[in-house]
């Protein structure tokens, strides 16, 4: 997506003159002949009102299960009971119980951990390995294709097995085991995204690197990773937040609330009998919220990032 | 791939290899313990009878297989697989393309915009299914008060507790979750699209329909393959939604592959009968997602 700015004079009747300028908004080189903006003055009407209808029913049906779960976070068992739609009194207990009840604050510091150490993990491994095969022209495609292919099998087929090597290796109930477990198994997608990224440097910059005699590591440390820093910055972002969501990894590698992270915690809250709705709306949102905070003061980032490793 | 001059990559040849392979190696490292390692593993275990304390009791060669084609439940949950995944990954590309069609009005308030279709796709699975959990929930959830409105003293729909109801429940949940992605991509193809096309288009009188037919569709056919390949890969990760909103059921209606072999690992402990599940299910993915890559590959070399 791009922001447009109008030049020329505004409003002008002429199409012409208003000449939409496109200005790259955390995007791609490629994606800066947006034509969109110089197509929506010749737009039929009807078009455009078809257009707008489908993004407000679009917004609606995106943010509806989002507020409805904030209400319901607030709502009284007798509110959540009756057909009300807004709370009758703001039910703060919920808030208080979801944090007192449940240890919600240290499934969320497992969480946050575990996702911080993959991300990590992910961008040693994919970074060198990204450089090898876009700069070095080590490997070939095949590497490529070995290396994405790992993400293309469902997760459950590797779960048993890094289930025994974990717990061999001793790092069964482990924030810091499950953090490089699933920093492996997120490096594939890392190393597909930053693909984009890496080849998008055009090809002067390394030869003008090794006529100046830079060697492979000091050209990627110097020279190609500064290039790449969007690139790095939005991986790291998405494997965070890949991390941070999974549930099948963390429910087969946890097994205490020392390490278990927030959707596991909250997975087994409502398996208990006793589900009290508000309450697990409220453990909920506190799950959601930093990575809403991340959509929010990241998108740039993350939009980026999503678009150009992945549209190829 | 780029292509290079033949005398730069011989320029770089002598020294680049060896520390290309080395910078390679982590990558390797980690293909071989979280795919190639798991891969040898399962294979191997699911000739033995294993459970999760006691793997490798004893060999049984292909009595796993035997008994898990023939159990009643381990081939309808790889057709559950398909049942979830085809619909799931169709509308959300479909519905996805849509709204990335209707996107360019909408770029002057692009940032908001943007941040709110993110917001699904953000949200971790678990708590997606909590959600919507609490809206299909028979007393107290949104649907069923929103019946209740309409028509007092209604029998409320058990939408997780009845079939299909069950089912397609999920695949709602999931087309929530993954809509924002496939607007995502193919609005970033869209806005990749040369202009002149259009604009020529526009001179030789074609209306909005035709412009779409014989333009923009056959412009963007490539990406919506490559997103619907990618979301039928992750449809058939589908183990989450599951496991928090219907726990498999009613009955077994929702026991997709992947939640089947998680209970025969874990709930009945026969971890070489869930591998023999789990190569039969690779075997289904494999089936549906290479000739789409294929088709993908094709495509792209012809648009090139």
């Amino acid at each position: 997506m791009s922001t447009t700015i109008e030049r020329g004079p505004a409003g002008s009747a002429d199409a012409a003159t208003t000449r939409a300028m496109t200005v790259p908004d955390g995007q791609p080189p490629r994606a800066r002949r947006a034509s969109s903006a110089s197509r929506i003055g010749r737009a039929p009407r009807g078009i455009v009102v078809l257009k707008w209808a489908v993004i407000a029913i679009a917004i609606g049906f995106t943010l509806l299960p989002i507020l409805y779960l904030v209400t319901m976070s607030f709502k009284s068992p007798d509110d959540i009971l009756s057909t009300r739609i807004l709370p009758s009194r703001i039910a703060w207990e919920n808030w208080a119980s979801a944090f007192e009840q449940a240890p919600v604050l240290v499934y969320l510091r497992n969480s946050l951990i575990a996702a911080a150490i993959a991300a990590v993990v992910a961008l040693a491994v994919a970074i060198p390995a990204n450089f090898a095969m876009a700069r070095l022209r080590t490997g070939g495609s095949r590497s490529m294709a070995l290396i994405v292919s790992a993400y293309v099998a469902p997760p459950i087929v590797a779960v048993i097995p890094l289930f025994m090597l974990v717990r061999t290796a001793g790092l069964m109930d482990n924030v810091i085991g499950l953090g490089l477990i699933e920093g492996l198994m997120v490096t594939p997608v890392a190393v597909w995204l930053l693909d984009g990224f890496f080849r998008g440097i055009p090809e002067e910059i390394d030869e003008a690197a090794q006529i100046d005699g830079c060697g492979p590591v000091r050209t990627l440390v110097r020279i190609v990773l500064p290039l790449v820093a969007p690139g790095v910055v939005a991986v790291a972002i998405i494997a965070f937040i890949l991390v941070y969501n999974d549930f099948l990894i963390p429910l087969m590698l946890t097994q205490s609330t020392a390490s278990q992270t927030l959707p596991v915690g909250i997975a087994l809250m409502q398996g208990g009998r006793e589900v009290m709705f508000g309450q697990m709306a409220a453990a909920s949102l506190t799950g959601m919220i930093p990575v809403y905070l991340l959509a929010l003061f990241l998108q740039r980032w993350l939009v980026g990032g999503l678009t150009q490793g992945s549209i190829k | 791939m780029a292509t290079v001059a033949p005398e730069t990559a011989a320029l770089r040849k002598p020294r680049g290899r060896r520390i290309g392979w080395a910078f390679l190696a982590p990558a390797f490292l980690a293909i071989a313990i979280v795919a190639i390692y798991p891969l040898i593993y399962t294979v191997v275990v699911s000739f033995s009878e294993s459970s999760l304390g006691r793997p490798f009791a004893e060999w049984v060669g292909f009595d796993n297989f035997a008994k898990v084609l023939s159990d009643g439940v381990t081939v309808p949950s790889l057709g559950r697989s398909l049942v979830f995944a085809i619909p799931s990954a169709l509308l959300a590309l479909v519905i996805g393309f849509v709204i990335a069609l209707s996107l360019d009005v909408a770029v002057r308030s692009g940032k908001v915009v943007r941040v709110v279709f993110l917001l699904p796709l953000m949200t971790p699975p678990v708590m997606a299914g909590v959600i919507w959990k609490l809206m299909f929930a028979p007393t107290g959830g949104l649907f069923n008060n929103v019946l209740q409105l309409v028509s007092p003293g209604a029998d409320p729909i058990l939408f997780l507790g009845s079939s299909p109801a069950a089912m397609v429940s999920i695949v709602v949940v999931d087309v929530w979750q993954w809509v924002p992605f496939c607007v995502l991509l193919l609005f970033a193809a869209l806005q990749t699209l040369p202009g002149e096309v259009f604009e020529a288009a526009q001179v030789d009188g074609a209306g909005v329909w035709r412009t779409f037919r014989h333009v923009t569709f056959p412009l963007v056919l490539p990406t919506l393959v490559t997103v619907l390949m990618l979301k039928l890969i992750v449809s058939f990760k589908v183990f989450d939604l599951v496991f928090i909103m219907t726990g498999g059921g009613p009955g077994l209606d929702t026991t997709v592959s992947s939640f089947n072999i998680y209970r025969t690992a874990l709930q009945q402990f026969d971890v070489g009968a869930a591998a023999a599940q789990t190569i039969v299910f690779l075997v289904l993915v494999t089936i549906v997602i290479v000739p789409l890559s294929s088709y993908r590959t094709r495509l792209q070399k012809a648009g090139e």
